[in-house]
């Protein structure tokens, strides 16, 4: 049963894989200047993919999300030329500008994966102190009203 | 062997060898072996107390304490002259009972108020107090008898003439005895020196007391039946009506030959004269009896109670018939003796009787199966042979202890050769149906209820009734009140033990707890007022419920406590424990009263602090503190505990109490948990942190692309 799953899951992402490939391809074949923006400007995310062995790949899908913003504005200026060519594609990449805001902003996606798991921690922190203070006062609360009794038959019944 | 067996019989007699104090509380004790019955003047009773008022006043009688009346004593109970405040005609006496020494309370009901032909007019009885022994005892007020007493002890010679003894004596003494057998009852105080003569004229006797001692206490040894002389004096039994006709034989006899009859011989000589001889034949041996006497002395001193006269020949004789002649002695005699420490025994009851007082000893003949070959061979007795053969064959299945076995097979042995004989055990020697006056001596004598645990414990009576042949329903009802004594006896908690078997077997009984034992409580209804004068001076820790108040309130309450004494089985858990006191004392105060009990409800409410706990909340308890003194106050212990003992208050307070026990450790397992998961929250937060990055960075995208395409558009 498990090595069907897995089996499937490895099916989908082997198709994934070869559905990104087969884009790729026809992307070159049809809009070669595009692929040549995608492949420069996409850099750090293909890097981030190829290192992150983690369960969902979530540094990679970080990197990407915001590499591809720093990307998009580039490949829709390079849309409203009338005549793509390889050359102006490249002219406009490989200029310092385009090249710091696209690796910026997957900079930026890495750094927001390494920032969140501390926020969420403190978060999930405080919430459980603030829970241990609600119950200890119920538990005084308990006591002030059926004494040490209470305390005894909590003791007997836990041994 | 020898020596031990010595050690044993001086054991076994020691208690006889005590020396009476009279006039004290168990002053009496031991039983009277020569009741004065022979010079009843004697002693130097006239000047025996000093209290500074000479008469005290109890119930509707004056008793004058410097005029005593010796010749009405009872044994140990002193008499005393007494007058009668609400009549003015005749006179009465009190007969003042020994407090060591239970009374019967049955024949104090059935003759209190009732005139009866024949027997002396019991007026009242009352419980009182009474200087000389400067404690409460029984005080029973008699009609004093017109005529005097019968046997002065003056002369020699007879003071009734022999021929007019049938119409003076038998006649009204067969009037008391029918009307006792018609209550099932037996007088056994029948003999010459407790028969007074009713008017000045001496025409007719009416017999003396029977309630302030134990059946046969008072009996000199020779007017008990063979069967019942061998037991202790306070031991011999309530009896029969056959055995007031025998004694009816041996007072006809005194009274025949103006002496007591073997009054030459001592007490073991007389039992031997007699179960070697028969009763009858040892009389007739020894003494010189009118002729015209001898038939009726014959038929009433038959030693088989089914050949006895009854009513059906004593009439007859009275109106010059013949009647049935009586064998004299029915008890069948060996050819050759079986010897016993050094003495020959030729009949079973002999027999028995020699290996009760020779209990060491007894056991090597019955081990060797000399005495089994005896039976068969000496008496060709093979029923008693193989009954013997098998009480033995039981032994050799003893476990562990093997010398209680061989004890039992002792007392079995006994009770083989005379199955109608007490049940003796080690010194011990009590019929069964005396067995609670037994006990209630040895007690209240010093010698404790060591030998009555042992008898129960070993179920010798058991074996008793096993041995009875045919049906009676006496020994049916016997069985029926002896059938929890074993049970009784082995528990060890408060209510039972032989303090239970006291009072279930004794019902004139008083309570023997040291806190009200000189308050002389026989009736529950007295149990309370005691108590409460005993509070005055009860000491801050100790409960108004002792073993003996328990035992007590267990026999002669009406209704069940057995659930109180179950839960005074645990002294340790002292909620259960008080609760099951005041229980048990609310109980007797709502069926029996009195209304107010100020000193006992304080006693009572002092030792209420572990019962208060039977509460968890605090503000119940605190409700139940303030409410203790208030109600106290009013002296009602229903009351105080009612308010422990609300039913559904306590259940709420137990339901809430519950929950409240859950909510807590439900909250203390829930802070534990978010105590001790810190590492596991930061696993938690890295894995969430990051789903949150990524998703995060995705929308972002969406929301990048989603802009530049619509500022394309537009």
């Amino acid at each position: 049963m498990a090595k069907g799953k897995s089996t499937k899951k490895g099916g989908r992402s082997a198709f994934s894989g070869l559905s990104v490939v087969a884009s790729a391809v026809l992307l070159f074949m049809v809009a070669l200047p595009t692929f040549v923006t995608l492949v420069v400007g996409l850099l750090p995310s293909l890097v981030a993919f190829i290192f992150d062995r983690s369960p969902g790949r979530t540094m990679a899908r970080c990197v990407f999300g915001l590499n591809f913003s720093g990307v998009a504005p580039y490949i829709l200026e390079l849309w409203q030329v009338p005549s793509q060519t390889v050359g102006g594609a490249t002219q406009q990449i490989f200029q310092p500008l385009a090249l710091s805001i696209m690796y910026g902003a997957a900079g930026l996606g890495w750094l927001l994966y390494l920032a969140m798991p501390p926020i969420v921690a403190n978060v999930l922190n405080l919430s459980a102190q603030r829970r241990v203070g609600e119950l200890r006062k119920k538990q005084r609360a308990l006591i002030k009203t059926w004494g040490d009794s209470l305390i005894k038959e909590v003791d007997r019944s836990g041994n | 062997m020898a020596e031990q067996a010595e050690d044993q019989e001086q054991e076994v007699s020691s208690g006889a060898a005590r020396e009476p104090v009279m006039d004290a509380p168990g002053g009496g004790a031991p039983a009277p072996e020569e009741p004065d019955d022979a010079n009843p003047e004697a002693g130097p009773e006239n000047v025996e107390f000093s209290t500074g008022s000479k008469s005290i006043e109890i119930g509707n009688f004056r008793v004058f304490l410097d005029l005593r009346m010796p010749e009405f004593d009872m044994g140990p109970c002193k008499a005393y002259s007494a007058d009668n405040l609400r009549r003015d005609e005749g006179s009465a006496f009190a007969v003042v009972a020994d407090p060591a020494l239970p009374t019967r309370q049955e024949h104090i009901n059935f003759l209190t108020g009732m005139h009866m032909a024949g027997q002396i007019d019991l007026l009242d009885s009352e419980i009182a107090y009474w200087p000389p022994f400067g404690r409460n005892t029984m005080v029973l007020f008699y009609e004093k008898p017109a005529g005097g007493r019968v046997v002065t002890g003056e002369s020699k010679k007879a003071t009734i003439d022999e021929h007019e003894i049938g119409t003076v004596v038998i006649e009204p003494l067969m009037g008391v005895l029918q009307s006792f057998g018609e209550k099932n009852l037996a007088h056994r105080n029948i003999r010459a020196g407790n028969l007074f003569y009713a008017d000045p004229l001496r025409q007719k006797v009416v017999l003396g007391d029977c309630a302030a001692t134990p059946p046969g206490y008072a009996q000199p040894l020779v007017y008990e039946t063979t069967a019942r002389m061998s037991a202790d004096a306070a031991g011999r039994g309530s009896g029969t009506i056959m055995d007031d006709l025998y004694a009816l034989g041996m007072t006809l006899a005194e009274l025949g030959i103006g002496h007591r009859p073997l009054s030459k011989l001592g007490d073991q000589e007389i039992m031997d004269l007699k179960l070697a001889k028969g009763s009858f034949q040892a009389i007739a041996s020894q003494e010189r009896l009118p002729l015209v006497l001898i038939e009726p002395v014959r038929g009433l001193l038959c030693d088989d109670p089914e050949e006895r006269w009854g009513f059906a020949e004593l009439n007859a004789w009275l109106d010059g018939r013949r009647t049935k002649p009586v064998q004299a002695n029915s008890e069948k005699r060996a050819a050759r003796s079986q010897n016993l420490s050094g003495r020959d025994y030729y009949t079973v009851r002999s027999l028995a009787q020699g290996m009760a007082k020779n209990w060491v000893s007894a056991l090597a003949p019955l081990r060797d199966g000399t005495i089994e070959i005896w039976l068969r061979r000496g008496l060709g007795d093979n029923d008693r042979a193989k009954a013997l053969a098998d009480a033995m064959r039981q032994l050799q299945w003893a476990g562990a202890d093997k010398r209680a076995a061989e004890d039992v097979l002792v007392a079995r042995a006994i009770l083989i050769m005379d199955h109608q004989g007490p049940v003796r055990f080690k010194g011990f020697s009590a019929m069964v149906d005396g067995l609670g006056y037994m006990l209630s001596y040895d007690v209240q004598h010093g010698r404790g209820p060591q030998r009555f645990a042992d008898v129960i414990v070993r179920d010798i009576p058991a074996y008793w009734f096993g041995r009875q042949e045919g049906f009676s329903p006496e020994i049916q009802k016997l069985q029926q009140v002896y059938k929890n004594l074993r049970y009784y006896v082995q528990q060890q908690s408060a209510g039972y033990g032989y303090e239970r078997c006291l009072y279930a077997l004794v019902r004139n009984q008083h309570c023997l707890s040291p806190m009200i034992e000189q308050e002389y409580v026989v009736e529950i209804s007295q149990l309370l007022p005691a108590l409460e004068k005993a509070a005055e001076s009860a000491s801050e820790d100790s409960w108004p419920v002792d073993r003996h108040i328990a035992a007590f309130i267990a026999t002669r309450l009406e209704d069940d406590i057995e659930g109180q004494l179950m839960a005074m089985q645990n002294p340790s858990d002292e909620v259960e424990y008080s609760r099951a006191i005041i229980s048990m004392l609310a109980i007797v105060q709502w069926r029996h009263g009195p209304d107010n009990l100020q000193n006992l409800s304080h006693w009572v409410a002092r030792l209420m602090e572990p019962a208060i706990k039977v509460f968890h909340s605090k503000a119940r308890r605190e409700r139940v503190e303030t409410e203790i003194p208030k109600l106290a106050k009013r002296g009602n212990l229903v009351e105080l505990y009612n308010l422990i003992n609300d039913e559904q208050e306590r259940r709420k307070d137990q339901s809430e109490f519950v929950e409240a026990v859950a909510e807590y450790s439900e909250a203390e397992s829930e802070v534990f948990d978010l105590e001790s998961s810190g590492p596991a929250r930061l696993e938690l937060a890295e894995k969430v942190g990051q789903q949150a990055a990524a998703f995060a960075s995705t929308m972002i995208a969406l929301l990048t692309v989603s802009a530049l395409f619509l500022m394309h558009i537009f």
